[in-house]
């Protein structure tokens, strides 16, 4: 999956927008959105909350997890815990691009935030690593992958399981006559 | 002109087979999962023909609804951005089936003709004309640059032989969307032994395709 | 996925070969050793070292795994097929050792690929030559792994020099989910690319026009 595929996935997560104009309830197939009042937050997906800052008709509320305080807590336990911790969003990685991208003016420390959820970032990678390294290994058969992301999967995805695909097939060898390998004569 | 816009009511599935009704909503949802699910799983899944058509009648009721309205309007802006996004996993979903179809045409053919009469279509009506048209074309090609040119007999090539099967022993990421019991989990070598595990609701796995592939056309896990 | 339109076809992997694979293609040229179990009439230009029109019994001689293939038979002897020396006991200990210090190109590049295509020879040491494939790969993995996903915007042809053909397959797979990330985290996924099918197709157009 290309990560704008991804990126794609995560502008449907709900952000609060401050608009500065008034709108009736849109009726989008996808579920109803509004009314708009000034100055009166309202829940939209990011999609629309990117949508309207570029043409300044909002103000972006960050959430809530995407402040110093909480992160620095995220990556002290990220460090200090082997196993995946729990993360507060399944896009963390995509809104922080997202939104400090297009509406760092309404997030407060938006270089700090990019620092910590970069940090976040490379330590579960690094874990993603070891597991997947353990995992070839031990020659597993079942991981359960709670609390990882779309994102990180996506980074690692073919490379990971081509090279399971292939060691299913080198392990096939030693049962000659069963496995997928067929003799084929052309 | 809030009012010709305002009439996402809930759609009634007029064909047989589906019984419950799905708002709109509930239908993107589908068509979102159906996506993720084709993209990931290795082999060809069931098509969703249905789904499609009521997805396309809703895109095409909501542009006919936007021809009304001027341009520069607030309000259809944001549907026309909807439409398109919602076109674009329309598009990529069915794309990932041609995608595959070009892959596996002789195997996905092959499963086509074995089926029996009153068991539901892999393919759609169009894209079992392409996977036709697909190896006629590969066939006519191969035989102009290569056979032809063959001793006699060495100018046919069986596409069955030749074009790799899809693996279904590819691991694949997925995560639970209804809790799932004793799930076998079948040994990979000689010194391990099998088990079971329970697929609780909302947790994400690593394992094999062919282990879950019921429970992805069940909808029960959802392929990430 | 890719949104390419031309996928090309994955080498076979195993005991299993894929027709339109251009990696299995290749691996089909490798040169076993063999010796003849039977003369073999009208085949002499085929032995160049010897003028006679036929090929004796006994003879030692080179083929591609694809003629090695073909001749062998399990019932009939026909045709002795010896283990090329990387697949020999010697070499295997050392691969068991460690692995990770082994140039798989230049033992291959096919490492992976020919080991698993000898065991249609019915080896005595089938067994062992499955396991130290199996095992090699293994063993490596990691390396192969940290190599492609550490490297970013760098010269990488010192770190796929040592790599089998099939490793290489891994580096690339590796390396264009660590590039696809960092440009998008750049935000160079933002634009749209035309597809090289339509670039082509205007070059060819123009091309028309110009000829």
């Amino acid at each position: 999956m290309d990560p704008s595929e991804v990126e794609f996935l995560a502008e449907k997560e709900i952000v609060k927008i401050i608009p500065n104009f008034s709108l009736d309830k849109i009726y989008l197939i996808g579920g109803d959105l509004g009314p708009f009042n000034p100055g009166l937050p309202v829940d939209v997906p990011v999609w629309l909350a990117l949508n309207l800052k570029q043409r300044q008709k909002c103000r972006i509320v960050p959430p809530e997890w995407m402040d110093v305080e909480k992160l620095e807590e995220i990556r002290e336990q990220e460090r200090r815990e082997d196993a995946f911790t729990p993360i507060p969003n399944p896009h963390y990685m995509e809104l922080t691009k997202l939104l400090l991208n297009h509406a760092s003016d309404n997030i407060p420390k938006a270089d700090e935030i990019r620092t910590l959820v970069k940090d976040i970032w490379d330590t579960r990678i690094a874990k993603l690593r070891l597991s997947a390294d353990s995992f070839i290994s031990q020659q597993e058969a079942h991981a359960k992958l709670d609390n990882l992301t779309l994102m990180e999967i996506n980074t690692t995805r073919t490379f990971l399981l081509d090279s399971l695909n292939y060691m299913y097939k080198l392990r096939s060898n030693m049962q000659p006559g069963t496995g997928p390998g067929k003799t084929q004569d052309y | 002109m809030s009012d010709v816009l305002s009439d996402a009511g809930d759609l009634s599935g007029e064909e047989e087979s589906q019984e419950d009704v799905l708002t709109p909503a509930e239908l993107i949802a589908r068509l979102e999962e159906a996506w993720l699910n084709e993209k990931f799983s290795p082999e060809l899944l069931e098509n969703k023909s249905e789904m499609v058509e009521c997805v396309m009648e809703q895109l095409t009721h909501m542009e006919q609804n936007l021809q009304r309205v001027k341009k520069g309007d607030l309000k259809a802006g944001i549907h026309r951005v909807e439409i398109d996004r919602i076109r674009f996993v329309l598009s990529s979903y069915l794309r990932s089936r041609i995608q595959k179809i070009e892959k596996f045409f002789p195997h996905v053919l092959e499963k086509e003709k074995s089926r029996g009469d009153g068991d539901p279509s892999f393919l759609s009506p169009e894209e079992f004309a392409f996977a036709k048209e697909y190896l006629a074309n590969t066939e006519t090609y191969l035989k102009a640059v290569a056979l032809r040119h063959m001793p006699p007999n060495l100018q046919t090539v069986d596409m069955l032989k030749a074009v790799p099967e899809p693996c279904l022993d590819s691991f694949v990421f997925l995560r639970v969307k209804e809790r799932q019991e004793n799930i076998l989990v079948e040994p990979e070598t000689d010194e391990q032994s099998e088990y079971v595990v329970d697929l609780d609701e909302g947790s994400q796995h690593l394992m094999r395709y062919r282990t879950i592939a019921p429970l992805v056309a069940s909808g029960a896990v959802q392929l990430i | 996925m890719d949104t390419q339109s031309y996928m090309p076809v994955p080498p076979g992997v195993g005991t299993e070969e894929n027709f339109f694979s251009l990696d299995d293609i290749l691996l089909s040229q490798e040169r076993l050793p063999c010796r003849t179990e039977m003369a073999f009439p009208r085949l002499g230009f085929l032995e160049k070292s010897n003028d006679s029109q036929d090929i004796p019994e006994g003879t030692k001689m080179e083929m591609p795994l694809w003629l090695a293939k073909g001749l062998y038979e399990r019932k009939r002897r026909v045709l002795a097929v010896e283990l090329p020396k990387m697949y020999r006991e010697g070499w295997r200990t050392v691969f068991s050792a460690d692995p990770t210090v082994v140039d798989l190109h230049k033992m291959g590049p096919y490492y992976y690929g020919l080991g698993s295509q000898l065991l249609h020879f019915d080896s005595p040491e089938n067994t062992e030559i499955a396991q130290t494939v199996l095992q090699t790969f293994i063993g490596r993995f990691r390396r192969t792994m940290d190599s492609s996903q550490n490297a970013y915007n760098e010269d990488t042809s010192a770190l796929v020099e040592r790599l089998d053909c099939l490793e290489r397959a891994l580096f690339r797979a590796g390396q264009s989910g660590l590039n696809g990330f960092q440009s998008w985290e750049k935000g160079r996924t933002s634009h749209l690319t035309a597809s090289n099918l339509v670039i082509n197709y205007r070059k060819r157009k123009i091309a028309e026009v110009q000829s």
